[in-house]
C-alpha cells in the first residue's frame, strides 16, 4: 500500500494546476480514505501552505468535518461544499465552514461556488477535493458529468489549483476510470504493490 | 465552440470605454467588455430569477467607479433595497450619502405629482417623464434602473400610448447619455419578453432571467437575446447569487460530444 508520506511527496512533485485521481480500495475504503485526507487535506496543506476546498458528495460536512478534526486538520484550512445534506435530510445544524447545495445534480452551482471561495481569498493556494467521482455518478448521467469535470479541471488549472478527486475502485464497471483517463493528468492507485486479496 | 455570429450592426472598432461593465465579470466577458454606453436594455424574467438583485450590482459597481447610479423603484421600497445592497460584500454606504448612488421612490413621485389615477392619461404621462427628464438633468446620472417597467407600464393600459411612453422614455434616456436597465415582469412561458411585446422592440438590448430544470432541480440561469452592437453569445448560463456578486458558468447540457 502506498504510504502517507510516499503520496505527500507524489502530489508535492505534481506541477501547479494538476489533476489527480485517488484510487480507493472498497475492500479498504476506511485506511484508504483516512491515508488519502491525512496526506492532501492535512499535510500538503500544511505544508504547502495551502487551504482545501472539499467537495463533499458522500457524506454530510458533518461528518467530513468531525473526520478531519479527529486527524488535526488545521480548522481554518478546510472549507466545505456540502452537496449532499440537502437531499438526505441532514441539514439541521449547519458548519460556518460549510456551503450547502440543494442537490449533488447542481453540477454548475458546485463549480460556482468552488469559484466564490477561491475568488474570496486571492492570492491564497488551494487544493481542491472532489469526494467522490463515483458518488456524483450515482446522481448524474455520465456525459453531464465528463462536460462538468473537463471544464471545472480546465478552469482550476488556469487558477494553478491542485485537485485531487477520489474514485473507488469498481472493476464491474469501467465507465468512472474512462472517464478518469479523459480529464486527469495521473492516477495514483493507493492499494498498488499489494497483491489482491 | 463556433464563433459568435456577427451582431446586428457592424462592429466597430470601440475601444473599453463604449462600453458599461456590468460589474459581472462573465457577462462583461459575453457582451465584449459590457453593455454599449447610453442603451436601454430590458432585464426580463418572472419573479425570483434575480433581475432586482443584478441590476443593484449593475448600479453598485456605477457608483464605485465614479458614475453617478440612479434606482427608480416602483415596486420595492428604497430602505428595502438598500437592505438587500448590504448582503453585496463591497456595498459601501458612503455610496449613498454622496450621492453617487440614488433610489427614488416612484409611488412618492406619484403622490406629489398628483397622478392619482388608476391609469394614467396622455398629459399625464407627459407630466411624468418631463419630471423623470428634469430629474436627470439635475442628478447627471450616468447609469438608470427603473424596476419596473412592467409596474408603470400598467398605469398606461392602451398598447399605442405604451408605444409611445417607450419610444419618448428611450429618447430622455439617450438624450441623457444614460445605460439603463429597464426591469421586465413576465409569466415563466418562453417567447416573450415583456407583458405587451411593444418594449422589446424598442430597447437595444434584452436579457433574460429565468429557471431551468434538472429533475427535481431548480437551476438560475441568464441569456443574452438581443444587444445591439455586439456580437454575442446566446447560450444560456448558471447563475449563483454570492456575496461578491453574480457568477455565471456555462449550462452543462451533457447531450453533444466534444466535436459539436
Ligand atoms: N446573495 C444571495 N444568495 C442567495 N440568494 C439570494 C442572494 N441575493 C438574493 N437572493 C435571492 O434571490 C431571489 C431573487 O431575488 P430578486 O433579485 O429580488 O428577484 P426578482 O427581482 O427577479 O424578483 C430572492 O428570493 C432572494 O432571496
Ligand atoms: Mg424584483
Amino acid at each position: 500500500m502506498v504510504t502517507e508520506s510516499d503520496l505527500g511527496e507524489r502530489l508535492r512533485r505534481m506541477p501547479p494546476g494538476s489533476a489527480v485521481a485517488l484510487r480507493l480500495d472498497p475492500a479498504r475504503y476506511a485506511d484508504h480514505y483516512l491515508l488519502a485526507i491525512n496526506a492532501t487535506v492535512r499535510d500538503v496543506g500544511i505544508e504547502t501552505n495551502a487551504r482545501s476546498i472539499y467537495v463533499s458528495v458522500t457524506n454530510p460536512s458533518a461528518l467530513v468535518w468531525s473526520i478531519a478534526q479527529t486527524l488535526d486538520v488545521p480548522p481554518e484550512r478546510l472549507r466545505i461544499v456540502d452537496a449532499i445534506s440537502h437531499i438526505m435530510m441532514d441539514y439541521r445544524n449547519p458548519l460556518p465552514n460549510a456551503t450547502y447545495l440543494e442537490s449533488p445534480r447542481m453540477l454548475e452551482n458546485i463549480m460556482l461556488r468552488v469559484e466564490y471561495l477561491l475568488r474570496k481569498e486571492p492570492g491564497q493556494r488551494h487544493i481542491v477535493v472532489i469526494d467522490s467521482v463515483n458518488s456524483l455518478a450515482i446522481h448524474n448521467p455520465t456525459k453531464l458529468l465528463n462536460e462538468f469535470l473537463h471544464i471545472l479541471l480546465n478552469n482550476l488549472k488556469a487558477r494553478q489549483v491542485l485537485t485531487v478527486l477520489l474514485a473507488v475502485r469498481d472493476d464491474s464497471s469501467p465507465a468512472i476510470d474512462q472517464l478518469l483517463a479523459l480529464v486527469v493528468d495521473e492516477t495514483i492507485d493507493l492499494g498498488e504493490g499489494v497483491a489482491p486479496p | 465552440m463556433a464563433p459568435p455570429e456577427p451582431g446586428p450592426h457592424p462592429a466597430t472598432a470601440r475601444g473599453p470605454r463604449d462600453r458599461c461593465s456590468t460589474g459581472i465579470e462573465a457577462l462583461d466577458n459575453i457582451l465584449e467588455g459590457g453593455i454599449p454606453r447610453g442603451s436601454t436594455v430590458l432585464v426580463a424574467g418572472s419573479v425570483g430569477t434575480g433581475k432586482t438583485t443584478l441590476s443593484l450590482e449593475f448600479l453598485l459597481h456605477g457608483a464605485e467607479r465614479g458614475e453617478r447610479s440612479l434606482f427608480l423603484s416602483v415596486t420595492e421600497p428604497a430602505a428595502k433595497l438598500v437592505e438587500n445592497m448590504r448582503s453585496f460584500e463591497f456595498f459601501r454606504e458612503e455610496l449613498l450619502g454622496t450621492g453617487m448612488l440614488t433610489l427614488v421612490d416612484i409611488p412618492v413621485v406619484y403622490e406629489r405629482l398628483g397622478l392619482d389615477h388608476e391609469e394614467m392619461r396622455p398629459d399625464e404621462i407627459r407630466i411624468f417623464l418631463a419630471t423623470l427628464d428634469a430629474f436627470l438633468t439635475e442628478s447627471r446620472a450616468r447609469r438608470v434602473v427603473l424596476d419596473s417597467l412592467t409596474s408603470l407600464a400598467y398605469r398606461i393600459q392602451r398598447e399605442e400610448r405604451i408605444r409611445d411612453f417607450m419610444l419618448r422614455l428611450s429618447e430622455i434616456l439617450t438624450a441623457h447619455g444614460c445605460t439603463t436597465l429597464l426591469v421586465s415582469e413576465i409569466g415563466p412561458q418562453p417567447g416573450r419578453y415583456s407583458l405587451r411585446g411593444v418594449e422589446e422592440a424598442i430597447v437595444d438590448g434584452v436579457l433574460l432571467l429565468g429557471n431551468a430544470r434538472r429533475h427535481g432541480d431548480i437551476l438560475r440561469v441568464l441569456q443574452v437575446i438581443k444587444m445591439r452592437g455586439t456580437p454575442h453569445s446566446r447560450a444560456q448560463y448558471v447563475v449563483e447569487m454570492t456575496p461578491i456578486g453574480l457568477l455565471l458558468a456555462p449550462h452543462f447540457q451533457g447531450e453533444s460530444g466534444p466535436e459539436e
